[in-house]
């Protein structure tokens, strides 16, 4: 298992090196040259060359992307050009909520999607499945912010049950209703698809010699379906978790700027809106580490829960 | 794949030919896939006719009859502007299908030609594969937000956004159905006799994929739409005044909780476009290719 780890952290590596060369291009197309903003507007062209030179600009391109990924390394992304803050001090603060709301979607999804796509499957056939199926087709083509947007209007708005706007704190410190709303937004997304796969993944094990003899050995019909087909349902289901990760992470983007949620998202957003590379590249290089980091988990966890994977 | 043994030699075409009348008379059994393909007809034609079905025009504003209501002269009422929100969603969904159209058929084409010489060339398809998952390492938002940094927000920046969201899946589908194809006694034959390389990929190779390339197409077209949509309401698409209906959801949620409809009525047509789209792939995998299944 240890090798796979290893292998896989291989794999990644060249992806690794793509998101940080795009997010050094982001740099590169700042409209005003550096150099000239520091020496101001009057500065005589030996001073800016003398800048261009200490600031590294003059050297070619490669050089300037390794230096670059020192500087990643070393935890210095730049400052940003609104707040003049450092880059790295803003993404802090952001990463914890946004960690925080994809967790709370998937609390959400992942047992909602299993329970509905185990029922459909055991009720195959029936009126209950093809509701579930319905529901989860809908769902699946419903956009995030529809989503967002009626439970902004009845249950923030017009009920007044919980609140939709920022976040209060931490969950452990009395942050949870505020998570309530932005996570399930998000997590709705996901039913759909975890539904239906688990089903598919269910029927296909409930046919299976192992399930016939476990029922013949006179179980109880729950323990069959949790402990035989449902572990067994749970490998495509992970994969699928993996796949869905690029939506889950877009859809938090969409969901941290509807519910004002200071996540990565929202710092990205906001970041391109007001032409602040810096906070730009970072925030966009956060995220796509987040999700090269979630499809590594992925396939871990998927080695873990299919031993037959760990000889090979 | 329903046309494994089948070679491009003339006497194939016959089977080709019924195949496809047999296709479509399967889809048409199935309730859900005929509603589904009336209903994105109707759509696709009030889009590509808008300016002919819009009653309004959708960036004329008028102040006396600001945020009504759906109903009356104005079957979906209007927005903040006083503009008619029918007209708009009409305009809106003909750039929103655009979007995802121009993506769909611009990636499949580079995923599938990257995916069929991957199969192809065995020398090239550590490096194409490589390529691909250095692609999939940025979901298509992510893209959406770097190119619009880069080169401002715009209609060209979430098309960039979906066409690299589409090629390495689309590449990874067709790889795997070129291998399969490679693997037949035809391509041997094929290469036995003396066809040129060129041949054998264009009309042994790729004729014989495409089935699967275009199922999964279909199957990832709403999924585009979604992902234009939601870049659209970012603020990385499309610039006011034009309408698109991401953006116009974006735009109705200011006044949400005085006019609703300014935002829900947009939403919902995406919603029953995608869902439309989604209910059609669903059918037509279940009859052409149901190896697709997942």
């Amino acid at each position: 298992m240890g090798r796979q780890i290893v292998h896989r952290l291989l794999v990644s590596f060249p992806a690794l090196l793509g998101v940080l060369f795009l997010c050094f291009c982001l740099l590169q197309v700042v409209p005003a040259d550096p150099a000239m903003i520091i020496a101001g507007p009057d500065a005589r062209a030996e001073t800016i060359a003398a800048i261009r030179n200490e600031l590294g600009l003059d050297r070619p391109i490669p050089i300037q992307f390794a230096e670059y990924i020192g500087r990643v390394l070393r935890g210095d992304l730049g400052r940003s050009i609104i707040s003049n803050k450092m880059v790295s001090e803003e993404l802090a603060l952001t990463i914890g909520p946004t960690v925080e709301l994809m967790v709370g979607a998937m609390l959400i999804a992942v047992p909602l999607g299993l329970a509905l796509g185990t029922l459909a499957a055991v009720k195959r056939g029936t009126t209950l499945d093809r509701l579930i199926m319905a529901i989860s087709v809908a769902g699946v083509s419903m956009p995030v912010f529809f989503i967002g947007l009626i439970l902004i209007q009845y249950v923030g708005f017009k009920w007044a049950l919980l609140p939709f706007t920022g976040r209060t704190g931490p969950v452990w410190d009395g942050g949870l209703p505020s998570l309530i709303l932005p996570a399930a937004t998000l997590g709705m997304v996901l039913i759909g698809p975890i539904a239906r796969l688990t089903r598919t993944a269910v029927l296909e094990v409930l046919g299976a010699d192992f399930v016939r003899t476990a029922r013949a050995k006179g179980l109880r019909e729950t323990v069959v379906i949790v402990h035989h087909a449902l572990r067994n349902a749970l490998i495509p289901v992970v994969t699928l978790i993996g796949l869905q990760a690029a939506f889950l992470l877009g859809g938090a983007v969409v969901t941290e700027t509807m519910f004002s949620w200071p996540g990565v998202g929202r710092l990205a957003v906001g970041a391109i809106v007001s032409s602040d590379f810096p906070t730009a590249q970072g925030a966009i290089m956060i995220l796509a580490i987040a999700f090269l980091t979630i499809n590594l988990v992925v396939d871990v966890l998927y080695v873990y829960l299919d031993p037959r994977l760990q000889r090979s | 794949m329903s046309v494994e043994v089948l070679g491009p030699s003339a006497h194939a075409e016959e089977p080709r030919v019924l195949g496809r009348a047999g296709v479509l008379r399967r889809l048409a059994r199935d309730k859900v896939a005929v509603l589904a393909a009336l209903a994105l007809t109707v759509i696709g034609l009030a889009a590509v006719f808008a300016p002919v079905v819009a009653p309004y025009d959708p960036y004329l504003t008028d102040l006396t009859k600001v945020m009504r209501p759906p109903g009356g002269e104005h079957w979906f009422g209007t927005d903040n502007t006083g503009r008619d929100i029918l007209s708009r969603v009409i305009f809106g969904t003909r750039n929103t299908l655009m979007l995802g159209l121009i993506g769909v058929l611009i990636g499949g084409l580079l995923g599938g030609v990257l995916g069929i010489l991957a199969a192809y060339y065995p020398g090239a398809d550590g490096w194409i594969m490589r390529l691909v998952d250095i692609m999939l390492a940025f979901p298509a938002i992510l893209i959406g937000l770097a190119v619009a940094a880069v080169a401002g927000a715009g209609l060209g920046a979430v098309v960039i956004a979906l066409v690299v969201a589409t090629v390495p899946d689309v590449a990874r589908v067709a790889r795997g159905a070129a291998v399969g194809v490679m693997g037949q006694e035809f391509m041997e034959a094929g290469r036995a006799v003396g066809v040129s390389d060129r041949t054998l990929i264009w009309r042994y190779l790729t004729l014989n994929c495409i089935s699967t390339i275009f199922v999964f197409l279909t199957l990832r077209f709403g999924q585009i739409i979604l992902v234009g949509s939601a870049l659209g309401f970012l603020g990385m698409g499309a610039q006011p005044p034009t309408a698109e209906l991401g953006m116009m959801a974006a735009q109705g949620r200011d006044f949400l909780f005085m006019a609703p409809h300014i935002a829900t009525i947009p939403s919902c047509a995406i919603f029953v476009i995608v869902l439309a789209a989604n209910l059609l792939g669903d059918a037509l995998r279940d009859v052409l290719d149901p190896r697709l299944q997942t």
